[in-house]
């Protein structure tokens, strides 16, 4: 007998969403191990029995000695997440107003976004410490890392510029136009407001990818490390819970900072549609 | 009418620092990697003679060929797999979750880690392979084995583990992005006509979502070819791939072999791209809406 295409189609129903459960939970426990562990005793391993539960590791890394002090990294990485959002909001909103002026070569400047996502991190930071290192410039986390993770965030800034402009209603801009305004009065006026919440989603979007940047900032980072390469050095040098508490601290770090900017973002969008009624 | 006048040199002057930025920072150096890979003699210098003999010794040795073949076949069972769990994932999130707040949920626990970092995320496996580790527990509590198996952390099969949950997202993303913008009213017209459900998802629907597979296969391809941390992480100092022996000569200063590699590297993510666009036109995805 066969089974009618509605029963089919609940069966193939049931077996995607039970792959997508597992996968999900594939996804997210090792996420929730490392926070668990992070909480283990002194005597605590890295992995399970926890042997007690303690505060222990998270006060051995805001104690830390001078060689695996979390502390400055952390505060390097975000000084240079920060300085690479707001590149990335200038450059990206300047190319994307750029890209709606069509102008000639638009199509190889797009291609030419789209390969700082393309380029593997490995080889573009490679290439660009060879480059200083015949130009014959110093590796520091506030010069040289700052160009290359600028290249990694651009592109993205830059996408999703295109995709906030594409979808804005262009008729606004045109009855400011006919009423007069002049175009640099109706892009800072009226374009530039309409699009802030894309333009903050870009920057956000920088942010997270600069902070969490490790390739790049592998060959072109000087002494001073970043919090990236501060944990991959610890890593190398002994695996304790201690590494788990730093990846909890950092990944709370990243889910506040995305939960705040969201909720930024929706109540800005409500505030707007409050003003246009 | 704009606030850019279309061919205006405005917007010309208005591309220049981001075209500038990334032709400094990603064209020139990667062109001169192909340079310094072609450097003869010992020291560091520009005025190095230009031979192939890096390239030649790269080839003699039979280890390095071996090892691009393992990255290659490595990257290759990583597509295929996360090629597979993504699309049935993405086909589960916009075309049978009907509830618009569980569709929400469920993309929120599927983006949100994608907002911390790889590296710790890479970190987090290493709790759950190793002889003690959580699979190995889990293992021998179910009866399914009576010693831990070893086989877990430091391997290959780790490595999977680890990158599967890293990267399937980035196959399903496309995917999901290419569903949602097909109209419905296209398989019910199919179904009207009597097809199949199978038939109405291998004529109509598959085709239609090919170029977010195939973007989300790029993806994962780029990435895995160059994933040199999640394999130093979970493998140790066992395993190695392409990308980690740029790392390896790097770290001992022989920038000329580093640039082999690096360049070989680059040759065939290149040949891998091709290849994609040869399948789709990039370019259509954005027009489409």
């Amino acid at each position: 007998m066969r089974i009618g295409w509605k029963q089919r189609s609940r069966v193939t129903s049931w077996v995607l969403g039970t792959l997508t459960v597992i996968f999900l939970a594939y996804q997210w426990l090792p996420i929730f191990t490392l926070g668990l562990l992070s909480f283990a005793g002194p005597t605590g391993g890295t992995t399970f029995p926890m042997n007690g539960t303690s505060f222990h590791w998270y006060e051995e890394v805001w104690k830390a000695t001078v060689m695996n002090d979390f502390k400055p990294p952390l505060l390097r990485s975000s000084l240079l997440a920060l300085a690479c959002s707001l590149t990335t909001i200038v450059l990206a909103t300047m190319a994307a107003q750029a890209m709606r002026g069509q102008f000639r070569g638009s199509g190889w400047f797009f291609y030419l976004m789209l390969l700082g996502i393309m380029a593997p991190g490995i080889l573009v930071g490679f290439g660009f410490a060879i480059m200083m290192r015949i130009l014959g410039v110093g590796l520091s986390w506030d010069t040289t890392t700052f160009m290359v993770q600028v290249s990694w965030t651009l592109p993205f800034g830059f996408l999703t510029m295109l995709a906030v402009f594409n979808r804005f209603d262009k008729k606004v801009e045109e009855a400011a136009l006919t009423l007069g305004a002049s175009r640099i009065t109706t892009f800072r006026r009226i374009t530039l407001p309409l699009v802030l919440p894309g333009v903050i989603g870009a920057g956000l979007f920088g942010f997270s990818l600069s902070y969490d940047e490790y390739p790049r900032s592998m060959f072109t980072t000087g002494p001073d490390a970043t919090l990236p390469l501060a944990i991959m050095a610890q890593l190398d040098r002994q695996l304790t819970p201690e590494i788990y508490a730093v990846g909890t601290t950092t990944t709370l770090f990243s889910l506040i900072a995305v939960t705040l900017c969201t909720f930024g973002l929706w109540a800005m969008r409500r505030s707007t549609a409050v003003r246009r009624t | 009418m704009s606030t850019i006048r279309v061919r205006s040199a405005a917007s010309y002057w208005l591309a220049v620092p981001a075209a500038a930025w990334m032709l400094g920072v990603v064209v020139v150096p990667i062109m001169l990697l192909i340079w310094v890979s072609l450097w003869g003699g010992r020291a560091f210098s520009t005025a190095s003679p230009l031979t192939f003999d890096n390239y030649a010794k790269f080839f003699a040795n039979h280890t390095y060929i071996k090892l691009a073949f393992t990255t290659v076949g490595h990257t290759a069972t990583l597509m295929a797999v996360t090629g597979v769990l993504g699309y049935c994932i993405a086909y589960f999130l916009t075309m049978k979750v009907r509830s618009p707040l569980w569709r929400l949920a469920l993309f929120l626990a599927f983006i949100v880690p994608f907002w911390t970092s790889t590296l710790i995320r890479a970190i987090a496996w290493v709790p759950f392979l190793g002889v003690n580790g959580v699979i190995n527990q889990a293992l021998m509590f179910i009866g399914a084995t009576n010693a831990p198996i070893e086989a877990f952390l430091y391997s290959k099969t780790g490595i999977t583990l680890a990158q599967v949950s890293l990267y399937t997202m980035m196959a399903a993303g496309p995917v999901v992005y290419m569903l949602s913008s097909i109209a419905p009213a296209l398989r019910e017209a199919a179904m009207t006509l009597k097809a199949p459900p199978l038939v109405v998802f291998w004529r109509i629907v598959f085709p239609l979502t090919l170029p977010g597979v195939v973007i989300g296969q790029v993806l994962v391809f780029l990435n895995v070819m160059s994933d040199f941390a999640t394999v130093a992480t979970i493998g140790g100092n066992k395993h190695a791939l392409l990308p980690n022996l740029v790392l390896l000569f790097y770290e001992s200063s022989q920038i000329r072999a580093a640039s082999v590699v690096a360049v070989l590297l680059m040759i065939c993510m290149l040949i891998g791209v091709v290849i994609a666009l040869r399948v789709v036109d990039i370019r259509r995805l954005g027009a489409d809406r």
